[in-house]
């Protein structure tokens, strides 16, 4: 046992004798003792004072900041090329940041946590942008001919798909916002006569919107965009065929369940005809022909569509004594 | 007689006892104290321009150390960046231990997450290329994402100090 205490003993204070500086504060404790001669330990009451010896930082040489020796005419893309944190011994720019105390100008570059906070262009310089722009033009083709303007793109493309592509600083690339598909059509782009006209806004309803003439279809149902936009696809190709489709029991609407006024298969017209041909029996070929019909016609239905009001009325009045040439000369 | 006043006296008491509710009121102790230094009789503290600007300075006078889109207006995995972050500040901290003499800086683009902070130069410069790469390379290994140090080295601890307090 004691044997193996001298060996460690011993190599401690090879070590102590090689690193003296590491492990200063060691050796103040590990004294030597002889433990052969004495069994016992030695208290040790006055304790000699070893002088503190921290431990000493080195200091590293450094050479000089690289931006001292950069030339003026230098090529700053290729110093800078990608997006990075900024550095002050690479930026050659004396730039300050920072909330300055009183009388002493803001905190410069060197040790400037501000600084290397805030994203910085320094790699989207003008020349690094045209640089990119040369490189992505061989991927470019030209504009396809006759779609010059807005109005040719929207003639020969009037359907208009809406989606949103998220893009956030975190490793998902997955967004559930993403899935929304809106699908936008003008109403007069599709080729649709009175009947089917009339059907699509009924079955579209608060879907159309007469102000930009614009039926939009948003689908979100479905978990993925392309299974939405397909969705949206089907969606618009079932309503303009089933507004195409006339089923059997249309033709069975009378005047009773019309929804509007319609004056060209109203008993006003007959009257009107009849009082026209009188005392012969009515023709029904040239009522157009009677002086003032479309004013009266039109005067009829804004008062049965749109409801009496002052306006209508008035309009209603002219329109009565123009057809009836009741109107004095003035 | 007088028994049966007493015991109506006391019944009435205890009734209202129950019936009153006692709410304890203090004063609003609206005491804010987190990231503000105390001033010291010999204006001996020193303090760098992170600690010397309190928290209601952020976006005034100061910037976030943490850069990301978690946390704006419908971001997504809030829960998970801070976590991350914080092991982040932690692995940091005690891999380059006492070296670090700002707080460390994550900012996040895309899936890239940037490292950045003011270290000192105590450390020879193998070792700190050495840490670099260790660092880098093991936290890409656990985020799953690459993972870039741009450290910025000063000489002591001295020359971040902003103010004394």
């Amino acid at each position: 046992m004691s044997l193996f205490i001298r060996l460690c003993e011993k190599n401690t204070r090879i070590i102590l004798t090689k690193i003296p500086n590491v492990t200063a504060s060691f050796a103040t404790t590990a004294k030597p003792v002889d433990i052969e001669s004495t069994e016992f330990r030695v208290l040790n009451l006055k304790s000699k004072k070893v002088e503190n010896t921290r431990k000493k930082t080195r200091r590293v040489e450094v050479p000089p900041p690289r931006a001292n020796q950069m030339a003026v005419d230098q090529d700053w893309p290729s110093v800078w090329p990608g997006p990075k944190t900024f550095h002050p011994a690479v930026v050659p720019i004396p730039i300050r940041q920072g909330y300055s105390l009183r009388d002493q100008p803001p905190p410069d570059k060197y040790g400037n946590t501000e600084l290397m906070k805030i994203p910085n262009f320094l790699h989207l310089s003008p020349p690094a942008v045209q640089r990119h722009c040369e490189a992505l033009k061989k991927f470019c083709t030209e504009w396809p001919v006759g779609l010059e303007t807005e109005d040719k793109c929207r003639k020969h493309f009037p359907l208009e798909v809406i989606t949103s592509d998220y893009c956030y600083s975190s490793p998902t690339i997955r967004e559930p916002l993403s899935r929304i598909v809106t699908l936008r059509v003008k109403l007069s782009s599709l080729s649709l006569n009175a009947h089917a006209k009339d059907k699509i806004l009924r079955l579209v309803k608060d879907k159309y919107s007469p102000e930009t003439d614009f039926i939009t279809i948003t689908a979100d149902r479905c978990p993925t965009k392309k299974q939405n936009l397909e969705y949206a696809e089907y969606l618009l190709t079932a309503l303009f065929h089933e507004s195409w489709r006339v089923e059997d029991w249309e033709s069975e609407k009378a005047e009773a369940d019309m929804e509007y006024y319609d004056w060209d298969k109203n008993k006003s017209r007959t009257n009107l005809l009849t009082l026209h041909a009188w005392p012969n029996s009515p023709t029904d070929t040239d009522w157009e022909c009677i002086p003032h019909v479309e004013e009266y016609k039109i005067a009829v239905s804004d008062l049965f569509n749109t409801g009496e009001d002052l306006h209508t009325v008035n309009k209603y009045k002219e329109a009565v004594k123009n057809v009836l040439n009741l109107k004095c000369e003035a | 007689m007088a028994l049966a006043g007493n015991i109506r006296a006391i019944m009435q008491t205890t009734q209202q006892l129950c019936q009153q509710r006692y709410l304890h009121v203090t004063a609003v102790a609206s005491r804010t104290q987190a990231g503000r230094h105390r001033a010291t009789p010999r204006r001996t503290k020193a303090l760098t321009y992170e600690m010397a600007n309190p928290p209601h300075y952020i976006a005034h006078r100061k910037t976030w150390n943490s850069w990301n889109t978690s946390n704006v207006m419908g971001g997504n995995r809030p829960g998970e960046t801070a976590v991350e972050d914080i092991f982040i500040r932690r692995f940091m901290t005690g891999t380059w231990h006492a070296l670090f003499v700002s707080d460390i800086i994550i900012k996040r683009q895309h899936n890239i997450i940037r490292i950045a902070g003011l270290v000192q130069r105590s450390l020879a410069q193998r070792k700190m290329y050495f840490l670099i790469g260790y660092s880098e390379e093991l936290l890409s290994y656990w985020l799953q994402c690459p993972v870039k140090l741009e450290l910025q080295t000063v000489a002591s601890k001295e020359d971040v100090i902003f103010k004394y307090v």
